[in-house]
């Protein structure tokens, strides 16, 4: 269990919040660009950082330790690795600094190697590597130190989309089964869903929520939690004087005349798609807003539409 | 700014030796000179307090200002000369050759000769009577000789400090040159950009950090020249090659008039301060802008 | 504007044993919006710097409007390029940037400015004319450079390159946008390298789908993500790709293997494909019900099924193909009706 008290990621944050990761589950970190994701991994890594606040692991406040005493391993997203040592060398990096014995070390590059699937190249240098398996490098060396927290900052941020989804689906079957406080950070909400048994929302420097994604999902606090974990925004409206908005995949295009619906037109602006699902811009009542709907679909640009959504999937606040 | 709060003020350890050897080395000599200044000193025990009255001989001193003025236009001159050479030289380096690595190398050499043995080099080189440079200038009908003619020692001497430090600048520019992305060119031919446009709109621009490196390194460098006219022709003809650095040495070492020496010293250093600041100050605001 | 035709293009690195291009056969017709998808190492550089210029084929010849090209340096070729990161000149204000190509031709300034405000007005860049491109955010800057690749009126093919890698991801759409209607107001042919499909299905008319084995694939958008050609096609289009199962599986006679996107399937206790749930991810809700992502692990190895997500992992479920393709020796045979 990993627990922050009174955490500031900015010099001038007003109030600093509270946060607790669970051992053996993954917590998103989720937040734009400069929401302070990495200045939280570095401030639990120990490095140096303008955020500040109090770390316990286990009860045990970690205070002024220094980064290599920390039992912390952290990822980031360049893929770091020393480049003249070989990936078992490489792996066995954090072994050789806690002293392990050689024959004990062997064993384990290789059970790690074969882990994240890098053990037949075992002998090469990291640059003759493809950039997916450079990460699962970097990610099997911070596994090497056997720490009780791993930090990925944004590990696949750089790779190819494809590459992407299949280290997910790799990493979060190697992460359910070990007792690690994981702790991932990203600005994709897709990472939230696809990763997450917890996720904490930054904005700002600031806490704005955290939960399971399904329950932020349906419950947000506030618009920016909504918008974190929206693909690709939240569409706003004025109902009766209050603010509201509804995400994407929940307005529908056509006329329902069913009672408890709220119904809009939107004048097309813009289609695009990716195969699986297809995002109708427009506008309604001069405000941009983003429909989400399967498949492949697109509307002439110019023409207005009907859309419905349930008054359920209203969020006012 | 925001104010940072380590946690580990222990690194601070690690710069003691530096603030102690620069406190040894530039602040302890530095204040003891600002002391000689204000001072008339007959004999160590015979000194009185006498304000600013050396800085004001000083800047009235007829052979300090015509020093000063030399020394402003002999740093002119050879940064004039040796940045556009450097940067021709560095954009005639071929890139990716395997000749590269021996060019470097050759360029890098003029800079690991020590600057009396370059003195001493061109000395010997330029002299009309048995040198090969000086012998062919005459061969060719000119009457040239370094230590009767003020014009020829000037141009002797600049033409050291040409050879020596335009290496400095071009391998500076080099490493600058071969930090622009590909895109950049490939943009530019693909606009139909010439070669004076491919210089003045993407090399220039992109070189500007490792210029303003080179610059203040030869401004500074150049300001303090010494060793070269001391060696070649002791100064003269007359006091035509006498800079501030050889002006001052006379003035402490040879008539050891310490407390004007002592202001002397305090002026020119302020001075490398003010060009210093002057330049990089107006390079720092048209960034802004 | 040209139309582009590569004919048996090969290219080999000098002292490399294979040819990292052989035989790619492709048209581009004038005018038309068309998307090279790869993943890296697929040799989408390597095509890229053939068409510029900067390379020239080993085999093969490119040709502009049946104009053999292949030797001609890139200048010469009229071929303007938009790169990953904005390219522009630092010390030149927005106008002078998007006048240069033209200035250097030699351009009236009547003709020059005409263009300009042309070319501005479609991107929505006109407001940004007095700035430096240092005041400019990046997608700012990103539309300047594909601004300066279009000012260009007599410019035979605009090459992107990847041209949203540096911009934010919530606002690659407007960029994406403002391409694709400065594209079909200016009729420019253009070819967009990418290995983002969203890219390439928004963006293109045609996608052509590259690998390190050439061009698997050219065709629309819809022909690309609905019957893919090849095996690869389906697994590297969508997200995630098809699921590939034995023909035998689903009793079809012919063919080896059937492809199948994760939504033409359903969960059905009487299906032919039994599994049990491996892993679920949320992506949604319909009417509260959330809704995502099954994986199952089968027999066959991984499926992925688009399903309610009210589900448990380890639990036995089973799945019933409403359409699918069909797949021998990788290459598509067959495909089920429409369901």
């Amino acid at each position: 269990m990993l627990e922050l008290t009174d955490v500031r990621l900015r010099a001038d944050a007003v109030e600093g919040f509270d946060h607790v990761f669970q051992a053996g589950e993954i917590s998103v970190v989720l937040g734009s660009n400069n929401a302070g994701k990495t200045d939280l991994c570095r401030l639990i890594a120990g490095l140096h950082t303008r955020a500040s606040g109090t770390i316990s692991v286990d009860d045990c406040k970690l205070g002024n330790l220094a980064p290599q005493h920390r039992p912390v391993g952290l990822v980031y997203q360049a893929f770091v690795n020393y480049p003249n040592l070989t990936v078992s060398e490489n792996i066995a990096s954090p072994m050789v600094a806690r002293r392990l014995p050689a024959v004990e070390r062997d064993r384990k590059v290789v059970e790690l190697a074969s882990m994240l699937q890098i053990a037949e190249f075992l002998d090469r240098l990291p640059h003759e590597l493809s950039g997916g398996q450079q990460q699962r490098l970097a990610i099997a060396r911070a596994l090497a130190k056997d720490a009780q927290i791993l930090l990925l900052d944004e590990p696949l941020a750089n790779l190819d989309f494809k590459l992407r989804e299949s280290l997910e689906n790799e990493l979060r079957d190697l992460f359910g089964k070990t007792s690690t406080v994981v702790i991932y950070t990203s600005s994709d909400p897709r990472d939230a869903f696809a990763l997450g048994d917890q996720i904490l929302l930054l904005k700002d420097g600031a806490k704005i929520q955290a939960g399971t994604p399904i329950d932020v999902y349906r419950f947000p606090e506030s618009f920016a939690a909504m918008e974190l974990l929206a693909e690709p925004i939240i569409n706003h409206f004025e109902s009766s004087g209050d603010s509201c908005a509804l995400r994407p995949e929940h307005v529908l295009i056509g006329n329902d005349d069913v009672p408890g619906n709220v119904d809009f037109k939107m004048l097309v602006t813009a289609n695009e798609t990716n195969g699986n699902d297809s995002f109708i811009h427009g506008e309604v009542g001069g405000r941009h807003w983003v429909v989400r709907c399967h498949g492949m679909r697109a509307i002439d640009v110019g023409t207005t539409i009907d859309l419905f959504a349930s008054a359920d999937d209203v969020v006012c606040i | 700014m925001r104010s940072l709060k380590p946690r580990d003020n222990r690194a601070w350890f690690g710069v003691l030796p530096v603030v102690l050897i620069v406190a040894f080395s530039a602040v302890i000599p530095l204040m003891t000179v600002v002391n000689y200044s204000v001072q008339d000193i007959l004999d160590f025990n015979t000194r009185f307090f006498v304000g600013f009255e050396w800085y004001r001989e000083t800047l009235n001193d007829p052979r300090f200002l015509s020093a000063f003025v030399r020394q402003v236009v002999f740093s002119g001159t050879i940064l004039l000369i040796e940045i556009p050479l450097g940067i021709a030289v560095a954009k005639g380096i071929p890139r990716n050759s395997k000749l590269t690595p021996f060019i470097l190398i050759l360029l890098a050499l003029p800079l690991l000769i020590p600057w009396n043995v370059v003195a001493t080099i061109w000395q010997i080189f330029a002299r009309p009577d048995i040198g090969l440079l000086g012998v062919g200038i005459n061969a060719l009908g000119i009457p040239y000789n370094y230590a009767t003619d003020p014009t020829h020692a000037w141009i002797t001497i600049v033409a050291m400090d040409v050879w020596h430090w335009t290496s400095l600048v071009a391998l500076l520019a080099f490493a600058g040159l071969t930090a622009i992305p590909r895109p950049f060119y490939q943009a530019a031919e693909i606009d139909g950009a010439n070669r004076w446009q491919i210089f003045r709109l993407i090399e220039l621009p992109r070189l500007r950090g490792v210029l303003i490196i080179a610059i203040l390194l030869r401004l500074m460098d150049s300001f303090m020249i010494y060793t070269e006219p001391f060696v070649l022709t002791g100064g003269g003809p007359g006091n035509a090659t006498t800079f501030l650095s050889q002006y001052l040495t006379t003035m402490a070492v040879g008539q050891f008039d310490l407390g004007p020496a002592a202001a002397f010293s305090v002026i020119y250093f302020l001075f490398i301060l003010l060009f210093c600041w002057l330049f990089y100050s107006s390079v720092v605001r048209n960034d802004d802008s | 504007m040209a139309g582009i035709r590569l004919d048996k293009l090969s290219f080999r690195y000098p002292g490399a044993d294979t040819n990292t291009l052989e035989d790619l056969q492709l048209d581009i017709a004038n005018g038309e919006a068309h998307a090279l998808l790869g993943a890296s190492g697929a040799g989408k550089t390597t095509l890229l710097n053939l068409l510029s210029g900067i390379l020239s084929p080993t085999g093969g010849r490119i040709l502009f409007d049946s104009e053999d090209v292949s030797a001609l340096a890139g200048r010469i070729r009229n071929v303007a390029q938009v790169f990953q990161f904005p390219v522009l000149y630092e010390s030149l204000s927005v106008f002078e940037n998007l006048a240069f190509p033209l200035q250097t031709r030699r351009a009236s300034a009547a003709r020059i400015a005409e263009r300009v405000d042309y070319v501005s007005a479609e991107l929505g860049i006109a407001a940004l004319h007095k700035r430096k491109p240092g005041t400019l955010t990046l997608s700012e800057k990103q539309l300047v450079a594909v601004g300066k690749a279009l000012t260009r009126p007599d410019t035979s093919l605009v090459l992107l390159d990847e041209p949203l890698t540096a911009v934010e991801p919530r606002k690659k759409w407007r960029l994406r946008q403002a391409l694709l209607k400065a594209q079909s107001d200016l009729g420019v042919t253009m070819i967009y390298v990418t290995h983002d499909q969203t890219e390439a299905l928004t963006f293109a008319e045609r996608v052509s789908v590259l690998t390190a084995d050439g061009i698997l694939q050219t065709g629309t958008p819809e022909e690309i993500y609905q019957s893919p050609a090849h095996e690869f096609v389906g697994h590297f289009v969508g997200s995630p790709g098809m699921n590939f199962v034995p023909a035998s599986a689903l009793g079809v006679a012919h063919g080896e293997r059937i492809g199948f996107r994760p939504e033409w399937a359903l969960i059905d206790a009487q299906g032919p494909i039994a599994g049990s749930i491996k892993r679920i991810r949320m992506q949604s809700t319909e009417n509260g019900v959330p809704m995502g992502l099954i994986t199952l692990d089968t027999r066959f190895g991984e499926i992925a099924v688009r399903s309610m997500a009210n589900l448990d992992v380890g639990a036995d479920i089973a799945l019933r193909v409403n359409r699918y393709v069909v797949f021998a020796g990788k290459t598509r045979v067959g495909e089920s009706a429409l369901a």
